[in-house]
């Protein structure tokens, strides 16, 4: 008896021993495994922005190491030779228009799918819900047939059409749901006061959207910021081109002069960085809001 | 003046309604059906109607020749391989992670997930190129292999067989950050009473895990791997500049190589459109699996 129970004490001091080390084992495994993930994020960031103010002989003898002078003028002649300027120019062109567009149409189109009566709305909304899941890719092709024909190929309004059309469904998805929530009796209570669905919309509901507007617009912004495969299709005339495209050039011909495309790949990569540390929290409220319904 | 109520009601849907409704037609369904429609012509460019038409049918020729291309299966397979990566890489590894953050097993945890969701929001385009110099012969990457193995010889890129390789690497490098912010997500909504009660019952780590978080994540789980497989048919930005689908077309995808059959050499346009439609009924698909999970799991997948 006495024997059993001291055996079953021992076990049970020998358990918490056990699961103490355990604790320590996969604490030591956890954060090995979240360090790997950091230093896999920082070492090909920090190699590329120390290697992009090495020359090209430079880096080319050392690879690795710090530069022994710090070679600035990759810069100034990346920028100039990438035509960094109308980049940028037409970046945000693009980004912002097509932000404000998508703004526009989706919390509009959301507030008839929410608040006024038609037997449309099931169709409709669910052409945009089901839009969520549809890649953009496989209609890439048939896309460029389709501006060639409507004479928006090489053109800014085409672009800005494309952009805002593509980005449409998890606004609306977004706006609709939202406006669902707000009460009836606000809408009615306006209608009483004899306002117009419109004024309503303007002066009541577009104000009272401001969070998913917050949401969408930085989704948008990212994505629209960062779009490659549209724009490659849409444009070839240098002048209208966006940053992603631009970029591309130094991996193609210019790719042997490294010094520069390392260069050019850090002024690619700072706006987007800068956006992400400011709205940290916002973009990835965002992005669980808009993948969370897949 | 109900009647007028009405007509103002509907007058107002229209307005407020159709300039999304319309925008997203021309954009995206007519496209989709036109190439459809064009699939089944010799259609390769120049005008469609009237004097000197291009246009005869030709039914399923071109889903043929495309089901013939072994450049077809080898981006379809590499789509596959994409899929995989996600579903045993990103998803696990996200999900773990985000688990650590939302249990509070570390320190640091604004950093770490600061640095796990960074790669994200960086230009796929940059990544790609900066990857490529990275795995490049004159990159850290063969340094690093070098004083490992003397003499190693960076053939990674040069090789069919290894190609494909760092692409996958980068692609975990790059989305597992997104899932560890869906599962994040998803986590924090699960009510902390229900863990703090399992606790008091007695019930250990693994036990919280297994018996309350998983269950209450199935839905989540779900999700996640659906956006793997829509992800996959999205993948062409990042391959497009690490490898342009090279060497010899090997690590080219379902998109890439519609882009090549109609941009890359002679324009192929009936074969691209043929893939284009393919590519669509792949996702019309995954839509119906999608929907009709939703109706079994009672509307919230």
């Amino acid at each position: 008896m006495r024997a059993a129970l001291s055996a079953q004490a021992r076990q049970k001091a020998g358990s918490r021993i056990l699961r103490r080390e355990t604790g320590l084992v996969s604490k030591v495994l956890l954060y090995g495994v979240l360090l790997a993930f950091a230093v896999m994020t920082l070492f090909p960031l920090a190699w590329l922005v120390i290697s992009s103010f090495k020359t090209t002989q430079a880096f080319q003898l050392d690879p690795l190491g710090l530069p022994k002078r710090w070679y600035v003028a990759n810069y100034p002649q990346a920028w100039r030779i990438g035509k960094f300027g109308t980049l940028l120019a037409n970046s945000l062109l693009y980004t912002s228009v097509s932000t404000a567009a998508v703004i526009l149409l989706a919390s509009a189109a959301g507030f008839a799918f929410a608040k006024l009566k038609s037997r449309w709305t099931p169709v409709l909304h669910g052409t945009f819900v089901m839009g969520i899941l549809l890649t953009i890719q496989s209609i890439m092709v048939p896309l460029f047939l389709v501006a060639n024909m409507a004479n928006l190929y090489n053109t800014r309004l085409g672009v800005l059409i494309v952009y805002t059309g593509i980005s449409l469904p998890i606004p609306v998805y977004l706006f609709t749901a939202y406006i669902r929530g707000i009460p009836d009796a606000v809408v009615e209570s306006a209608r009483v006061d004899g306002a117009g669905y419109l004024t309503i919309f303007r002066r009541i509901i577009l104000p009272m959207t401001r969070p998913v507007a917050v949401t969408v617009a930085i989704l948008n912004i990212a994505s629209i910021w960062n779009e490659f495969m549209l724009i490659n299709i849409l444009v070839s005339d240098d002048r209208l081109k966006s940053l992603p495209v631009g970029i591309l050039k130094f991996s193609g011909a210019l790719s042997s002069d490294y010094g520069k495309q390392f260069a050019a790949l850090v002024i690619g990569l700072l706006p987007m960085v800068t956006f992400y540390l400011i709205f940290r929290k916002q973009i990835t409220q965002g992005v669980s809001a808009g993948a969370v319904k897949g | 003046m109900r009647a007028a109520g009405r007509a103002e009601e509907r007058r107002a849907y229209l307005l407020l309604a159709l300039p999304a409704v319309i925008l997203y037609l021309a954009v995206v369904a007519f496209p989709t059906v036109f190439s459809l429609g064009l699939s089944v012509t010799d259609y390769n460019g120049g005008p469609l109607f009237g004097e000197g038409r291009a246009l005869n049918f030709r039914g399923l020729e071109h889903y043929v020749r495309m089901f013939q291309d072994r450049f077809f299966w080898i981006s379809l397979k590499n789509n596959l391989a994409i899929i995989g990566i996600s579903v045993f890489g990103q998803i696990p590894l996200g999900f773990i992670m985000a688990y650590v953050l939302y249990r509070k097993l570390v320190g640091w945890r604004d950093f770490f997930q600061t640095m796990i969701y960074l790669p994200t929001v960086i230009s796929t385009i940059v990544v790609g190129i900066l990857w490529q110099s990275f795995f490049s012969p004159y990159g850290p990457f063969t340094r690093l292999m070098q004083s490992i193995q003397p003499g190693w010889e960076n053939t990674l890129f040069l090789n069919p067989k290894t190609a494909m390789l760092p692409v996958l690497f980068v692609m975990l490098w790059m989305y597992t950050g997104t899932y560890l912010i869906i599962f994040l997500a998803s986590l924090q909504k699960i009510e902390p009473e229900l863990i703090e009660a399992a606790k008091i019952d007695g019930a250990n780590e693994w036990q919280v895990l297994g018996r309350v978080i998983l269950p209450a994540l199935s839905g989540v789980l779900v999700t996640t791997i659906i956006l793997a497989i829509s992800g996959s048919l999205k993948s062409f930005d990042l391959i497009f500049a690490m490898t342009a689908g090279n060497p010899a077309r090997r690590t080219s995808v379902l998109s890439l190589y519609m882009y090549d059959t109609a941009f890359r050499g002679a324009p192929d346009f009936p074969l691209a459109n043929a893939v284009s439609t393919f590519m669509v009924m792949l996702s019309l698909g995954l839509i119906g699996i999608v929907r009709l999970l939703e109706k079994r799991l009672g509307g919230d997948a």
